[in-house]
């Protein structure tokens, strides 16, 4: 196994095996050169000092040349067991005796016959040397000493087994020490590596290494626990910024985007206080948006209640609406009157994080906690990460809210122009039919208005039956009217005139009789109308068919309100120089939402049944009176629509009507109709008024009989037009008239009333204008006009 | 230097001492009064010896410088031989003189004292002159050791031994090298 990859124990304790056998090595080494160094010295020197001892002892058997006593000397020697030899030479030179053979002059062959210097020198095997044999400073003969080597090596078999017992019981000691101690920095590695090993594989970063000891280890131990600490920590944050992202990112309105983000640093982070609030830059101000729900109370101490302002000058805020975080640690340090609210409610820290998208800030998040130095670097930094993100999510959700906006502006403007399309469909339509029943009851008004006016012998009877028929023809023509406004354009500057606002409401009560006394019983609930009219009410100013339309729709309304049956209640008073019209029901009333929003365009609640345009229409017509329209209403109790107007500048004068101008009698007249009937019946009534009437029942035939009158020297004084005919129709026939004869005045007479008319401008070539059903006074009134030298 | 300067000068003597002998062995007709037997040549050696082997008291001496005396009181059976011996050598630094003896007087002022046999019939006398006094009582008969005589050569064999008599040595005031009492027979003497 190679060392890099062995366990940590093992190679902890292969370490410290190998520095233990090293040093022990080393320390043989050294030993085996010191003593090899100093062995041979000190065997010198032991030599020397027992050939010094033996020389010593025998001074007296050379001096008295006792060879017996030499021998016994020299035989001591046998107790060191590497001297080899020795030897003892008299004064002159002689040998004496011998070691070991104790042998005389001719001794052991090796002994030197003669001594030689003195001294000790080593050769290969051996130590050997003279030693003088002095007594009392006199030579007495010479010691030969020689020692073998062999003590060198027995000396180093000896110290190389007891270094080797050394050191194998230094090993074993080491070993076992490095088997205890490795545990001191083993175990807690291995710890370390457990747990670490345990938070990688489970990712459960809440497991903790046991700390073991104080030294680096348990300081490792402890960094790694604080490493770990940090990991949940910022997981934790990682989690919450997640989760509130989530929230933030499902939340598609600014202002719960924000209650979310308060909300969560309230509960999550926690904060003490924590608030959002808007920037403009051009007010130089923040608006707080949002605060969070456990931070209202406090919010209101501070003054930083919803819609409450925070100036940004003086307070230091600069820095964050231009996009920096702003960290104060210690707020009471700066000397801010925003700071004050704050350091006196206990809040100490507060950190101020820009909100930002596209490049500027739009808002700034302010969470504040009561110690001082409360928020760490890791939160400040999630506030920052939260603030982006919260910021993108605002964003997000303002572009959100754009679209949709955009999207129901076109989906309006695209309702607008299918209903006005529809409506002019239906205008058109209900233009033609208006045409048609003008045309059809053009007969019936005339011969009924001629009758009353020319027959005095009527029965009482005939004539109120008479006059019956006349308001019929009337209403008639009034609802084809109505019908007609649908597509009518409004007259720009129908001179407001004074009105008996009562005799409205009379009328309307009668003509929506139907819906409001028939229907209803059919059904079985009954609607009572009361009326609590002001007598003597000052007229207004205005135009009578668009206040009697109005009232005719703010009627409708009521009943519609009132499925179940209910009072409807009439109400005229003067207040001040007012004059109020009220209509009131008992119905189903409006909440507040539908209440502002009664008043727009083609909103309706009645679904299919509404177009959403009468109280529109309602508010234009007041708008064009200069009145006020006030709505009260109440869930289930009913509304009240009351139209406030001006009174009218000058009183009404009933002056009796002047008598009808006469026209001139005997003029020769042209009437020029499709319709046979009309013509026939326009012939007889103009006819009785003593005029000479010609018709033609078409335009083409028209002009040609104006032509050829006006060639055979008998001229029309007047024609009379119908304006809708096949082929060439009424304009045409005023022009090719005109042209031919320029003085001769035109009537046009129509059954569309003015709506097919640009502007309700007199038509080129047309003198004087008339709408179907005709009626005698207006056709006397006509003609009168057209010559008014006459009328004089 | 100085071993070597003490070597050299032992060397020359030995030279020496060698040339004479060999001459006085070629020549023994011409040195026939110098030239006693060999066993008295080994006993004059080992006389001479004794000054190496045995201590005096400072009070044996006048002085630091004052020589040690070897005298022979009677027959002088060295003949001049003696003086051969001693020529020259040092004990302790203090020259050594060989000083013949005839009276008892005489002798108490050597310091080592061959009593030679003719001088046994007066040895009590002569002992007891020299009892307690420094000086080292050496002869060649049993008399003389039965006495009280300090150290006697006994011949065994051809060889000379020596005899110790312990008791006179520590009566007087005389050191032995236990050197030399090894090598020496130091049985009392029977008494009488």
């Amino acid at each position: 196994m190679a060392f890099e990859n062995m366990r940590l124990r093992q190679r902890l304790m292969a370490i410290m095996l190998m520095t233990s056998a090293s040093v022990l090595l080393l320390t043989c080494a050294g030993f085996f050169a010191y003593e090899f160094l100093t062995f041979r010295h000190s065997m010198h020197r032991q030599l020397s000092t027992i050939a010094a001892i033996v020389a010593d002892n025998s001074t007296a058997v050379l001096a008295f040349k006792d060879r017996g006593a030499a021998r016994e000397i020299l035989f001591a020697l046998k107790a060191e067991p590497h001297i080899t030899e020795a030897a003892l030479y008299d004064e002159e030179g002689h040998l004496f005796t011998t070691f070991p053979d104790g042998n005389g002059a001719e001794g052991a062959a090796s002994v030197p016959l003669l001594p030689a210097a003195d001294g000790f020198r080593f050769d290969e095997s051996h130590l050997s040397g003279f030693q003088p044999v002095i007594q009392n400073g006199k030579r007495l003969g010479t010691l030969y000493v020689q020692s073998d080597l062999k003590a060198v090596s027995e000396r180093f078999r000896l110290y190389g087994a007891v270094a080797g017992l050394v050191a194998g019981v230094a090993f074993l000691l080491a070993y076992l020490l490095s088997r205890a101690l490795q545990r001191q920095i083993s175990m807690p590695i291995m710890a370390l590596a457990e747990t670490a090993r345990m938070v990688s594989q489970r990712r459960d970063y809440s497991v903790r290494a046991r700390r073991i000891g104080d030294g680096e280890l348990g300081m490792l131990t402890d960094s790694f626990n604080q490493m770990l600490n940090r990991v949940q920590e910022q997981l934790s944050r990682m989690e919450l910024l997640n989760q509130i992202t989530r929230a933030i990112g499902e939340r598609l309105d600014l202002f719960s985007v924000y209650q979310v983000m308060v909300g969560a640093l309230e509960d999550n982070l926690p904060v003490d206080f924590a608030c959002v609030c808007r920037y403009e830059a051009s007010a130089g101000k923040l608006t707080v948006t949002s605060v969070g729900g456990k931070s209202i109370a406090l919010a209101s101490d501070l003054g930083m209640q919803p819609h409450a302002s925070v100036e940004v000058e003086g307070n230091s805020l600069e820095k964050c609406v231009q996009g920096s975080m702003i960290y104060e640690a210690d707020v009471a340090e700066t000397k801010l009157p925003f700071a004050e609210g704050l350091v006196a409610r206990g809040l100490r820290t507060v950190v101020l994080s820009p909100l930002i998208a596209e490049g500027s800030v739009f808002g700034v998040l302010i969470a504040a906690r009561r110690p001082v130095d409360g928020f760490s670097g890791l939160d400040r930094e999630f506030l920052r990460q939260l603030s982006d993100h919260a910021a993108l999510a605002a964003h997000q959700a303002h572009l959100y809210g754009a679209l949709q906006q955009a999207y129901e502006d076109l989906r309006r403007s695209q309702r607008a122009v299918m209903e006005q399309e529809r409506l002019r469909a239906l205008g058109q339509m209900a233009s033609g039919i208006a045409h048609d029943i003008n045309n059809a009851i053009s007969p019936a008004a005339l011969y009924t208005d001629s009758i009353l006016e020319r027959e005095t012998n009527l029965s009482r009877k005939s004539r109120e039956q008479l006059q019956t028929i006349a308001h019929a023809i009337e209403d008639v023509a009034a609802t084809v009217g109505r019908m007609r406004e649908f597509s009518r354009k409004r007259e720009s500057a129908r001179a407001l005139v004074p009105v008996q606002a009562n005799r409205c409401l009379q009328q309307v009560i009668e003509l929506t009789r139907a819906r409001w006394y028939d229907t209803p019983q059919q059904r079985g609930m009954v609607i009572k109308v009361k009326t609590e009219l002001e007598a003597n009410l000052p007229p207004v100013m205005g135009i009578e068919g668009e206040m009697r339309e109005a009232l005719t729709n703010l009627f409708l309304n009521a009943f519609d309100a009132m499925p179940e049956g209910g009072t409807l209640t009439l109400r005229t008073r003067t207040v001040a120089d007012q004059v109020h019209v009220e209509v009131s029901d008992t119905g189903s009333g409006m909440d507040e939402e539908t209440r502002l929003r009664c008043l727009e365009p083609f909103y309706s609640t009645k679904g299919e049944r509404g177009t959403g345009l009468g109280l529109a229409m309602v508010y234009g017509v007041a708008e064009r009176h200069g009145a006020e329209l006030v709505i009260e209403s109440e869930p289930g109790k009913g509304t009240t629509m009351r139209l406030v107007f001006p009174m009218a500048k000058e009183a009404l004068v009933e002056t009796p009507a002047p008598p009808p101008p006469q026209p001139p009698s005997s003029l020769r007249i042209l009437v020029v109709d499709d319709d046979p009937m009309v013509a026939k019946v326009l012939k007889e009534t103009i006819s009785a008024d003593g005029h000479a009437v010609t018709t033609a029942n078409g335009g083409q035939s028209g002009i040609d009989a104006f032509i050829s009158a006006l060639r055979s020297n008998a001229p029309f004084a007047v024609v009379l037009t119908d304006l809708g005919m096949p082929y060439v129709d009424g304009r045409q026939v005023a022009k090719a008239i005109k042209d031919a004869s320029p003085g001769t005045p035109v009537i046009l007479l129509t059954g569309w009333g003015q709506s097919l008319l640009e502007d309700g401008e007199m038509p080129a070539n047309v003198d004087r204008l008339l709408s179907k059903p005709p009626k005698m006074a207006d056709l006397r009134q006509a003609l009168a006009a057209c010559f008014p030298q006459h009328a004089r | 230097m100085r071993a070597r300067g003490y070597m050299a000068d032992g060397a020359l003597r030995l030279a020496a001492k060698i040339l004479i002998l060999a001459w006085a062995c070629a020549c023994p007709g011409a040195w026939a009064q110098a030239a006693p037997d060999k066993e008295h040549r080994v006993k004059a050696v080992f006389l001479f010896n004794f000054a190496q082997f045995v201590q005096w008291p400072d009070s044996a001496f006048a002085g630091p410088e004052e020589p040690l005396v070897v005298g022979i009181l009677g027959t002088d059976p060295f003949d001049a031989y003696m003086d051969e011996v001693v020529r020259g050598e040092k004990a302790n630094k203090r020259p050594i003189i060989v000083k013949r003896c005839r009276k008892i007087e005489e002798a108490k002022a050597c310091h080592v004292l061959f009593v030679s046999n003719s001088e046994m019939p007066r040895v009590e006398t002569i002992l007891a002159a020299l009892k307690s006094r420094p000086v080292l009582t050496v002869g060649e008969s049993e008399i003389l050791y039965r006495h009280g005589g300090m150290v006697s050569f006994v011949t065994e064999g051809g060889r000379i031994r020596l005899k110790i008599n312990l008791e006179a040595v520590q009566g007087s005031s005389l050191t032995v090298s236990s050197k030399l009492l090894r090598l020496a027979d130091v049985t009392a003497p029977p008494r009488d």
